[in-house]
């Protein structure tokens, strides 16, 4: 994950060297440092409108989790699908406001696929939506759950 | 005619954020919005994956409509993140407006993480007589 996107230097440059013979040198600084806060923090609010989505991947001692944000997508559009260690998840929104205008209905569709790092059971694999985010809940392999063995003492 | 300016608010660190829970929100990220224009209203779609309609709050008050979700979804105990993309903040949204709108007629609507709120253009203002006491 990165942490500060690189902003390509812009026009900005040069209109705000030009700008500060006439302003007083920090005139500029607190829209210089909301352009800074908008810049680390635009990452995480990007996802729903291009087709990469936001995906957390979690686990504990019994599965492994995958979590995506997927606002405004009917549950017939989801699809899940689990090749080897692959967890691919696809799906397309349409836009609901588009029947009102008469407008051809337009669609718009989001695939990502992720690594799951553990071995899992994929006939258990079930999946779940609420609020707009996708919980997939992958069950681990017996042998990949931490196993206590005790062992006894003479 | 101009609508719906976004203030400042990827940081909440405004002095006027008295409202009563602004305070323990901690950080907050603005979330991603369209805006679209009819003749007798604007549509505002927003997008608030992991909010439920109960974390919710819209307020408009003096040419302001504040727009902030609270995330349902708490981690629970037990689960380790392996890898993160998205955030815990919350989401808060503030856009101003010139009053050209009927704020009793404001409905939005919740479903799926997308909210919907359509805002009403108000009437021709009106004369107001003002009497003098």
């Amino acid at each position: 994950m990165r942490l500060v996107r690189y902003t390509y230097p812009t026009l900005r440059s040069p209109v705000s060297a030009l700008g500060s013979f006439s302003r007083s040198p920090w005139s500029g600084l607190e829209s210089e440092i909301d352009r800074l806060f908008e810049t680390a923090l635009g990452g995480l609010t990007e996802g729903s409108s291009t087709t990469r989505f936001p995906v957390d991947i979690y686990e504990d001692k019994e599965n492994t989790y995958v979590r995506a944000e997927l606002p405004g997508v009917s549950r017939d559009d989801i699809n899940v699908e689990m090749v080897e260690d692959y967890l691919t998840i696809s799906a397309s929104r349409k836009t609901a406001a588009a029947k009102e205008d008469g407008q051809p209905e337009q669609s718009l569709s989001f695939s990502r696929s992720v690594t799951i790092p553990e071995q899992v059971q994929s006939e258990k694999v079930s999946a779940a939506y609420e609020n707009g985010v996708l919980t997939v809940t992958l069950p681990k392999r017996e042998e990949a759950k931490p196993k206590k063995v005790s062992v006894s003492v003479r | 005619m101009s609508l719906l300016n976004p203030q400042s608010s990827t940081i909440n660190r405004s002095s006027r954020s008295e409202s009563s829970n602004a305070a323990n929100l901690g950080p907050t990220v603005k979330p991603l919005y369209e805006v679209k224009e009819t003749d007798d209203a604007y549509g505002l779609t927003v997008y608030l994956p992991g909010v439920s309609k109960e974390n919710l709050e819209i307020t408009a008050e003096a040419g302001e409509l504040r727009i902030v979700g609270r995330r349902a979804w708490q981690q629970p105990e037990g689960w380790t993140a392996l890898y993160r993309e998205s955030a815990n903040a919350s989401y808060a949204l503030s856009l101003s407006h010139d009053n050209s709108l009927d704020v009793d007629a404001i409905a939005a609507e919740l479903r799926d993480g997308v909210l919907r709120v359509s805002l009403p253009k108000a009437e021709a203002l009106k004369p107001r007589k003002i009497a003098v006491s």
